[in-house]
């Protein structure tokens, strides 16, 4: 990792906190306030042992005092960190929903692993930075410089101590830091590339025990898995080893203050203080200080190390930001469809497939007519499908639909007015009703019989409440391409696009689906078929042939 | 409760030595703490009174000031080693674990195996595990190590401060500890689990956003997607926030607790210190140990709020883990598939997935199950497999009933291609590799020869070429031939295909069948089949009613 993009990382992070600066000032302040309480309550305590030696009354006041002031501290760590915690979780949160609402309009974009880790679990890493970081940075602003004020007051050598050892944190602590950072993007990416490699397995898992590869996955599996725990470790280490030496550091500290305010008590040192000999009371107080001199230190460096784990979200956040995919055209949303006959014309298309430029014969369809897109595979009949639903968006040409443009501002409105039947079907997690209606009121028992499933649903588990694998598991491929064509009918479309639909379809089941299909576009609907059946091209009113790509 | 149990005993077996050797180094942290603090507290106290007296020169500074050096480092060293050993303990069990419940879910039935959701079981393997290592971390081992504290610390001060002093700071933390912690992980239960509920609701809503954009942006339903997508985070924050308020209120009363317990060994110090039962220096000692042992408590409360989570995480890893064994009869090898009068019916089912089958095919033959969909063909070839059991009848591989077979030995002497084959991201030697890691580049070549691929590979850069998700970048028909060349590298003795040539125009489909053919001339074939060029091409075709 480069300076460079250490920086550029801490301008994204800082950013990222910007909208939160007030809330965290306030957490700050109040954290700086508990943490100057505790001097108070050393004074106390110091007062009230020295009280003790001197065969005094005891000091119940002291006592007292040393309590209130206890459950005030107390009460100021609360509210602080609930400030701060809040802080975090809206930094966290709005991560989360630049990244979905980005993901809702792309045509393409990361594997769904990857792009669900970041937003799922590694935006959470900017909590702890956010909650943790600003109120610490607040208390080393104020309570070292005021325990070595106080330090000096007492006793100059205590105040050399101090100014000599707590130095050496800070340094320590931007060196931890760097290592700390590397190894936090290398565990970042292996939780990423862990994820792809797990969602697909478990997607396919039929196969892999089919194949006999049971054994081999999860070797591979267990590998990737100790990878991870290395990685993990690597990071946890590093913030052991680190908070290890800082308390070391501040061992050493409050072990040299302990000896001299030893010796000193004992009359065996003679120098380091103004009133000769250190009072038992100073002596008392002075000991109780140094821990908390270095503390705020450590707790920063701990934060530092929340840091490293941030900046590495950070720098994946951005790379996630720049990425140029295409975008789909429109929002996705429910729109009220196009005004006039839905007439398609397609002039001068060119689309990126891969490392080739597709070029695409122009064409035109009336509404009611039916098409065939015939060619063999690879030729960009798909391609083809997306480009009419304005789902992809072409290198050069125009799309013209029902009179106008179909641009993002037509794009909605436009597939208001579609049906879909992609090759691949996919089952949201959601009941099959859902899946087939999304909510809207139509009769689903009607383009059930349609397609010739009432029975089969009627064979699942649960019928229509029944939840599919995402792929349409439980049911064989032509089941789930009977559903998609269900779905499309439900959605009463002026267009239809079928991508193959009477794939996997034996030939009774295949010419129940073309009858539903042709009925469709007897109703008025257009039809435009992506398909290797020369059987079902033959029944359209037109044909168009793709060349094929080599 | 329980399954928590039985997680931290599956935690437990798998890494007994470092945890119990972390265990008792968290013990030494602790009482490190305290010894360092209250020693300190004596050693200034009674350094005072020595030179108050005038007798600071034959005081023994040397020990005291030894054992305060020693136990700070030792309590920096024992932090570290016992960090150290917990955690990477805690993450090889885990790591043990997840790879035990993939392999668990590669055993599930059949019916469970082909609804599984990835996203779902993602959760599963990751963000379920993860939500545990607070289990042994944060909550059993700091509380062994608390309650040890407690108790030896209470002997000690005993001895050197009283019974007083010594039992209202161990019944003081032990009992107010116990109702702040009990008190937060009651009220902080509903909200951590709902929080972990959110999280994975987010999680799958939005893997589904990104699966099915292009459907759902048809279908208008992107936006009430991505709507949905963020209310499960919304009310995952809304949830964390109350649980954090649970947390920091454990958090506020711990402190009160702490700074009232070491109030009172103060004020009780003094007390006796005064009647002069207790020299100051011992009354100074017990209230330093007092401020030291809130470390023994106050670390519990973040662990206590979890539990909601982690009781939901470690009932789901229990249940995934229960997956029946995989098939244990003895190895054989065979030629040959029989079914005698084998049928199946689902339970619950109107009519039966497959009526009685007879059938007997032998090395080299080709046969073709076809009839109207919902005959059973699919049924058929499943039942083949082992993926299903019939429900009355026997299938016969060579001499032996398909349940006398293990499961290896099956998997070698029969490959099924199911009719949608799921191909991964990866090259595709990576593809190939999965069935027959052995394979070189030659045997890979002559596969995707014999299923008409090798032209198209080549095209596409070789068999280093890069697949996307869910094999992108082939089209349906040539990730359909991906799937067969996959299964013929394994040189099944009996090949099980459903609709074979799917998605692929006559001509190739009838190369790939040829190819087949020649790739294993030996081998039984047995095919779900309507297709005409596939009937064309079998022996004997069997229509079922």
């Amino acid at each position: 990792m480069t300076q460079q993009d250490d920086q550029s990382s801490a301008k994204v992070l800082a950013e990222l906190v910007a909208p939160e600066k007030s809330a965290l000032r306030r957490a700050a302040v109040l954290a700086g306030l508990a943490a100057l309480v505790w001097p108070l309550q050393a004074a106390l305590v110091a007062g009230a042992l020295a009280g003790l030696l001197t065969d005094a009354a005891p000091l119940w006041t002291y006592a007292a005092g040393f309590a209130l002031l206890g459950v005030l501290r107390a009460v100021l760590n609360h509210w602080a960190e609930g400030i701060a915690f809040t802080a975090g979780l809206r930094v966290s949160s709005q991560c989360r929903a630049a990244i979905v609402a980005r993901e809702a309009t792309r045509s393409d974009g990361p594997a769904a692993g990857t792009i669900a880790a970041l937003a799922a679990e590694k935006l959470d890493a900017l909590l702890p930075y956010v909650s943790r970081y600003a109120p610490a940075k607040a208390r080393v602003m104020v309570v070292p410089a005021l325990i070595l004020a106080l330090a000096f007051w007492q006793s100059w050598a205590v105040g050399v101590i101090f100014l000599i050892t707590g130095p050496l944190i800070p340094v320590f602590m931007a060196l931890i830091g760097w290592a700390a950072q590397t190894a936090s993007q290398r565990q970042m990416a292996e939780i990423g590339s862990l994820n792809d490699l797990l969602v697909e397995r478990l997607q396919a898992l039929l196969d892999i025990r089919l194949l006999g590869a049971g054994e081999a996955v999860a070797n591979s599996f267990a590998e990737a898995a100790d990878r991870l725990r290395a990685q993990t470790m690597a990071v946890l280490r590093v913030a052991f080893l680190s908070s290890a030496v800082l308390e070391l550091f501040a061992a050493i500290g409050v072990a040299m203050v302990a000896v001299y305010v030893g010796f000193s008590l004992l009359g065996l040192l003679g120098f380091g203080s103004y009133a000769t000999p250190l009072t038992p009371a100073a002596g008392v107080f002075l000991l109780l200080l140094a821990p908390e001199f270095y503390q705020p230190l450590r707790d920063l460096s701990a934060a530092w190390h929340d840091r490293a784990a941030a900046l590495a979200v950070a720098s994946e956040w951005d790379e996630w930001q720049r990425r140029a995919d295409p975008s789909l055209l429109g929002q996705g949303a429910a729109a009220v469809r196009l005004i006039g006959p839905a007439d398609i014309v397609a002039t001068g298309l060119k689309v990126q497939l891969g490392q080739h430029v597709l070029t695409l014969p122009d064409f035109s369809i009336a509404a009611g007519e039916t098409l065939a897109l015939l060619g063999p595979s690879g030729a960009g009949k798909t391609t083809l499908l997306g480009l009419l639903a304005g789902m992809l968006q072409p290198e050069a040409g125009h799309i013209q639909v029902a009179g106008q443009p179909l641009n993002d501002q037509t794009a909605d409105a436009w597939r208001a007015g579609l049906g879909w039947m992609p090759q691949q079907p996919h089952f949201l997690n959601a009941s099959l009703r859902h899946n087939l209606s999304f909510g809207r009121p139509g009769d689903l028992a009607a383009v059930l019989r349609a397609v010739s499933m009432q029975d089969v649903v009627a064979g699942l588990p649960q019928g229509l409440t029944t939840r599919l694998g995402e792929g349409g598991g439980g049911l064989s491929g032509g089941e789930a391409r009977r559903l998609t064509l269900a779905r499309a009918l439900h959605a009463r479309p002026d267009v239809l696009l079928a991508d193959e639909p009477t794939a996997d379809l034996d030939a009774v089941t295949a010419e129940t689906v073309t009858a539903g299909l042709l009925t469709l576009a007897a109703s008025g609907c257009s039809l435009i078929i992506a398909t290797h059946d020369e059987a079902l091209a033959a029944r359209m009113d037109r044909v168009i042939r793709l060349e094929a790509l080599v | 409760m329980s399954a928590l149990w039985q997680v931290f005993q599956l935690i437990w077996r798998d890494q007994r030595t470092t945890l119990l050797r972390g265990a008792v180094l968290g013990v030494v942290v602790l009482l490190a703490g305290v010894a360092l603090l209250g020693l300190s507290g004596w050693f200034i106290t009674a350094a005072a009174a020595a030179g108050m007296a005038g007798v600071g020169v034959s005081f023994d500074v040397f020990r005291p000031s030894a054992s305060v050096r020693f136990l700070a480092l030792g309590r920096t060293a024992a932090r570290y080693g016992e960090r150290v050993l917990t955690h990477d303990a805690t993450l090889r069990a885990f790591t043990a674990l997840r790879v035990r419940l993939l392999q668990s879910y590669t055993r599930a039935p059949y019916e469970r195996l082909s609804r599984l959701r990835g996203p779902q079981m993602l959760n599963r393997l990751t963000a379920d595990i993860d939500a545990l290592d607070g289990l042994p971390l944060r909550l059993i081992l700091p509380l062994i190590a608390g309650i040890a504290t407690q108790l030896l610390t209470f002997a000690v001060l005993w001895a050197l401060v009283g019974i007083g002093v010594a039992a209202t700071l161990a019944l003081g933390f032990i009992c107010g500890g116990a109702v702040v912690l009990i008190w937060a992980g009651r009220v902080g239960f509903a909200p951590s689990r709902r929080a972990e509920l959110a999280a994975q609701a987010f999680r799958s809503r939005f893997i589904d956003l990104v699966q099915a954009r292009g459907d759902l942006a048809v279908y208008g339903q992107l936006t009430a997607q991505k709507t949905a997508v963020l209310a499960a985070d919304s009310r995952r924050q809304t949830a964390r926030l109350a649980q954090n308020r649970v947390e920091r209120r454990a958090g506020l009363a711990l402190s009160c607790l702490g700074t009232g317990l070491a109030t009172a060994a103060l004020a009780l110090g003094m007390a006796l210190a005064q009647r002069g039962q207790l020299s100051p220096a011992l009354a100074a000692m017990g209230f330093f140990a007092a401020l030291a042992l809130l470390e023994t408590v106050s670390p519990l409360r973040r662990a206590v709020a979890e539990l909601g989570r982690m009781t939901l995480a470690a009932r789901r890893v229990v249940q995934g883990l229960s997956a029946p064994a995989l098939q244990t009869g003895q190895n054989h090898r065979a030629t040959t598939l029989r079914f005698e009068a084998v049928s199946h019916h689902r339970p619950g089912a109107a009519r039966p997935s497959l009526r009685p089958l007879s059938f007997t095919l032998h090395p080299g033959e080709t046969l073709a199950l076809a009839g109207p969909s919902g005959a059973g063909k699919s049924t058929a070839l499943l039942l083949s497999a082992g993926l299903l059991q019939p429900t009355s009848g026997a299938i016969w591989l060579g001499d032996y009933k398909l349940p006398d077979w293990n499961e290896a030995a099956l998997r070698g002497q029969l490959t099924l291609i199911p009719q949608r084959a799921a191909l991964m991201a990866g090259s595709i030697r990576q593809a190939l590799s999965l069935a027959a890691p052995e394979a070189d580049d030659p045997s890979q070549w002559a596969a995707l020869q014999a299923v008409a691929l090798d032209q198209v590979i080549r095209t596409k850069g070789g068999l280093d070429a890069q697949l996307g998700p869910r094999g992108a970048g082939l089209s349906g028909g040539e990730a359909r031939r991906l799937s067969i060349a996959r299964a013929l590298l394994r040189r099944p003795a009996i090949l099980l295909l459903d609709e074979p040539t799917e998605g692929l125009d006559t001509a190739t489909a009838h190369a790939v069948l040829l190819g087949i053919r020649r790739y294993l001339p030996d081998a039984a074939i047995l095919t779900a089949s309507h297709r005409p060029v596939e009937l064309d091409w079998a022996d004997i075709v069997l229509m079922l009613p």
